[in-house]
C-alpha cells in the first residue's frame, strides 16, 4: 500500500487461473473467440451456448485480472492528487492573512459555536481537540505542509490522510465559509485516501526507480519510512482517545486501516519482493485503488448530471437568459466591465446558457464516445477558466478542472508531462538529432 | 472503460501478479475484498445518487438511511445557480450607536457591508472566502433558519444569529476604532436585479428591506480582537 518502501516487483509469474488471458495478449477483442465475431464465414458453425458461456467467462475472467493486476489510470490519477492538493495549497497561502478570522478560535464562527453544531453532526475536526491559538496556528501549518508534500509525491499515502484529515479539520470547523469548490476538494480529499496516486509523477516514483537501480548491486533499506509511520501512531491514538466516541467509525477505520496496511507492506517487501504476501498487498491496493477512482468518475459524473438536470427545470435556463443574472451580482462580478460587456449580448448570453446546460447534462453520456468525450472536456475546462476569472470562482474552477482531467486521454497526458519534463536543465547535445520526450520513470521500476 | 488508453499497459508502473497470480487462499481473500469494494462503491455512489437527486419515491423512502450514510462528511450540493440563479442583490447593511471617548452617543448611518465586501472582490483574480462568502451564506444562514418574525428555528437559528451579530460587530469594530459600540442594528436590503436590455420584462426597481431590532452589545458578541478595542489587523 506504502508506494515508498518499495524495491518494486519481482518476476511476474505466469497467471494461474485457468481462464484469464495471459496479460499482454491483446485486448479482449482481439481475442479469436470473440462470442459474435464480425462476419462469420458459412463453413463455421453458429457459437453454440456453451462456447458463449465459455466466452463470457474469458472475458470476466481478464476483468478481474485486470483490476487486481493494475492500478488504472496512473497518469490520471496523479493528475487528481497533484490538482485537488494544489487547489488546497493555492487556497490556504491565499488565505493566510484571514486565516484566523475563517477558521480560527476566535473567528465570527467561534470555536464553542462550532463545537455546539459539531455536537449534533459529527463531523470530524482536529480544530475541535483544543481552543487554543497554537493549536489552531499547528494545524493549519500541517495541512499546508501535507498538500504541499501530496502535490510532489513524497509518502503519498500517509500524505493523503493527513491531508484529508487538514481539510476535515479546516472545512468541517467553518461550515458557513465554503462553497462549491471547498464541497469537490472535501470529496475528493476522502476518495483520494484509497488510491496509488502516487505511482508516477511523485517523489515516491523517482525514488523508487534510484532504489530500484541501487538495489542491483547493494541492498537499499528506507529509513525515512519506518520513522513516519512510527510518528503517525501519535496522532492517531490521541484522535482516537480524544474524538473516539463521536468520530464515525468509517474514518477511524480508512485512518488505521491505512496506518495498518503500510505495516505490513513494510513487512511484506522485508520478506522479499516477490512473496505471496506482498502480491496479495499488491492486489488489494489495486482493487480499492480502482474502487475508487469508479467512484471518482461517477462522482464527477454526479455533479454534472445534478447540476443540469436543476438547470433544466428552471425559468431562466430555458428563457436563455440565466447567465445574464449571476454577471449582474456584485458577489460574483470582480470585472463588472467584462461581466457588462458579456451580459450586454443577448445572443451570446443565450448560446452560453444553453450551451451550459446541454454541456452538463450530455457529459455522463459522453462518456461512451472517445472523441466526443474529449471534446467536451475541452469545452468544460474552457468555461471553467472563464468561470474563474469572470465570476471570481478561482478555487472553485481550478478543483472542477482537475475533476475533469480524470477523464484525459493517457497520451495527452504523458506529452504534457514530456513536455514538462523535457524542459532543458542541462544543454542538450546539438548532434543526434531531437532529444527523445522523457517520459517519467514508473514507480516500480523493473532492474 | 473507454476512458483510458488500452495502450495503458506500456504507459505507468507494470502490472503485478493480479488476483492470477495468487495461491488459492490468496485468490479467495481477494475476491472477498473485490466483492466488497464492489458492493460498498455501488451502495455509495447509489446513496450520494438519492442525496442529490430531486426530492423523490425512492428517496423519500430510504430518507434516514441516505441521510446515515452521507452526513456529514459527503455533503453536497450541485445547485449552484440552479434551478434559477439568484436575481437579486442582497446587501447586508448595519448601524450602530457608539459611546465616543467623552461619552456622548451617536448613532452612525447604515453602512453597507455587503458594498464593502463587494469593492474588495472587485479587480480580484483571487477573491477571498472572507469577501465572497463569510457574510453572504451567514446571512443565508440567518435567513433560513428564522421565520418572518425573526424567530429562530431552534438551536441553528439561535447560533446564526450570533453568527451573524459577530461577524457584523467585527466589521463595525474596525471602522470605529476611538468609540465603543453601545447597541447594533442590522438589516438587509434586496435589490432585484434589472432585466437584460432586449427583454419585455419590467423591472422591479423598489428594493425590500428586513430590518432587525436594535441589540445591546455584550461581549459575548465580540470576537477576540475586537474585545480589545482592535480588530486583529489580519484583514486587508
Amino acid at each position: 500500500m506504502s508506494e515508498h518502501v518499495t524495491p518494486g516487483p519481482g518476476p511476474v509469474p505466469t497467471p494461474r487461473l485457468p481462464d484469464a488471458n495471459p496479460p499482454g495478449s491483446g485486448s479482449p477483442d482481439s481475442h479469436p473467440s470473440t462470442p459474435f465475431p464480425p462476419s462469420p464465414s458459412p463453413s463455421v458453425p453458429p457459437p453454440s451456448l456453451t462456447s458463449l458461456v465459455a466466452a463470457c467467462r474469458r472475458r470476466a475472467a481478464h476483468a478481474v485480472q485486470r483490476v487486481t493486476a493494475t492500478a488504472l489510470g496512473p497518469y490520471q490519477s496523479a493528475v487528481l492528487r497533484i490538482g485537488f492538493a494544489g487547489t488546497w495549497l493555492l487556497f490556504l497561502l491565499r488565505e493566510v492573512p484571514h486565516r484566523r478570522e475563517l477558521y480560527g478560535p476566535d473567528g465570527p464562527w467561534s470555536w464553542d459555536m462550532a463545537r455546539q453544531l459539531i455536537a449534533r453532526n459529527h463531523a470530524f475536526t482536529a480544530l475541535m481537540w483544543s481552543d487554543s491559538a497554537v493549536w489552531f496556528e499547528a494545524v493549519f501549518a500541517v495541512a499546508v505542509l501535507s498538500s504541499a508534500l501530496l502535490m510532489l509525491g513524497w509518502r503519498t499515502r500517509t500524505m493523503s490522510v493527513i491531508f484529508m484529515l487538514g481539510v476535515l479539520s479546516l472545512q468541517n470547523r467553518s461550515i458557513f465559509v465554503g462553497d462549491g469548490g471547498d464541497n469537490v476538494v472535501h470529496l475528493m480529499a476522502i476518495y483520494l485516501v484509497l488510491t496509488r496516486c502516487g505511482r508516477v509523477w511523485s517523489l515516491d516514483a523517482r525514488r523508487a526507480a534510484t532504489t530500484a537501480r541501487a538495489a542491483a548491486t547493494a541492498p537499499v533499506r528506507d529509513r525515512v519510512g519506518p520513522v513516519l509511520w512510527g510518528v503517525m501512531a501519535v496522532p492517531l491514538l490521541v484522535g482516537t482517545v480524544t474524538d473516539g466516541v463521536t468520530v464515525e467509525v468509517w474514518l477511524l477505520v480508512l485512518c488505521w486501516g491505512m496506518w495498518a496496511a503500510q505495516g505490513l507492506w513494510w513487512l511484506a517487501n522485508r520478506r522479499g519482493p516477490t512473496g505471496e504476501a506482498r502480491a496479495l498487498l499488491d492486489v488489494l491496493a489495486n482493487i480499492l485503488h480502482n474502487g475508487a477512482l469508479l467512484v471518482i468518475m461517477a462522482e464527477v459524473c454526479l455533479i454534472y448530471a445534478t447540476a443540469g438536470w436543476y438547470k433544466i427545470q428552471g425559468s431562466r435556463w430555458q428563457d436563455g437568459t440565466a447567465l445574464y443574472y449571476p454577471l449582474k451580482l456584485d458577489y460574483f462580478s470582480p470585472w463588472p466591465g467584462l461581466s457588462d460587456l458579456l451580459a450586454a449580448n443577448g445572443i451570446v448570453v443565450l448560446l452560453l446558457t444553453y450551451g451550459t446546460v446541454a454541456v452538463q447534462v450530455a457529459f455522463p453520456f459522453a462518456l461512451l464516445n472517445r472523441r466526443v468525450k474529449n471534446v467536451l472536456l475541452v469545452v468544460m475546462m474552457l468555461e471553467h477558466l472563464g468561470i474563474a476569472v469572470l465570476l471570481g470562482l478561482p478555487f472553485f474552477s481550478l478543483a472542477m478542472i482537475t475533476a475533469d482531467a480524470v477523464f484525459l486521454p493517457t497520451g495527452f497526458l504523458l506529452w504534457l508531462g514530456g513536455r514538462a519534463a523535457t524542459r532543458p536543465r542541462r544543454p542538450v547535445p546539438k548532434s543526434g538529432g531531437a532529444p527523445a520526450p522523457r517520459v517519467p520513470v514508473p514507480s516500480s521500476g523493473e532492474q | 472503460m473507454d476512458t483510458y488508453d488500452h495502450k495503458g499497459g506500456s504507459a505507468g508502473p507494470p502490472p503485478g501478479v493480479g488476483i492470477a497470480g495468487l495461491s488459492r487462499r490468496g485468490q479467495v481473500v481477494a475476491a472477498v475484498a473485490l466483492a466488497a469494494v464492489g458492493v460498498v462503491a455501488c451502495v455509495h455512489l447509489g446513496m450520494v445518487f438519492l442525496h442529490v437527486a430531486p426530492s423523490n419515491t425512492a428517496s423519500k423512502q430510504y430518507d434516514e438511511a441516505v441521510d446515515d450514510w452521507v452526513y456529514p462528511e459527503f455533503e453536497q450540493n450541485w445547485k449552484l445557480f440552479a434551478p434559477n440563479p439568484v436575481q437579486s442583490n442582497i446587501a447586508v447593511q448595519a448601524r450602530a450607536e457608539v459611546a465616543d471617548s467623552d461619552g456622548a452617543l451617536r448613532t452612525t448611518g447604515w453602512i453597507d457591508l455587503s458594498a464593502e465586501d463587494g469593492a474588495a472582490i472587485q479587480g480580484s483574480l483571487l477573491p477571498s472566502h472572507v469577501n465572497q462568502n463569510a457574510l453572504r451564506r451567514g446571512w443565508d444562514f440567518y435567513i433560513g433558519s428564522h421565520d418572518e418574525e425573526e424567530r429562530p428555528n431552534g438551536l441553528r437559528g439561535r447560533l446564526s444569529e450570533s453568527y451573524v451579530r459577530r461577524m457584523v460587530l467585527s466589521r463595525l469594530a474596525d471602522r470605529e476604532p476611538a468609540g465603543r459600540l453601545e447597541r447594533v442594528q442590522i438589516r438587509s436590503v434586496t435589490t432585484a436585479v434589472a432585466p437584460p436590455p432586449w427583454s419585455d420584462e419590467k423591472a422591479r426597481t423598489r428594493p425590500y428591506y428586513r430590518t432587525l431590532s436594535w441589540w445591546t452589545v455584550t461581549s459575548e458578541d465580540l470576537p477576540e480582537g475586537a474585545r480589545d478595542g482592535r480588530a486583529e489587523g489580519s484583514r486587508e
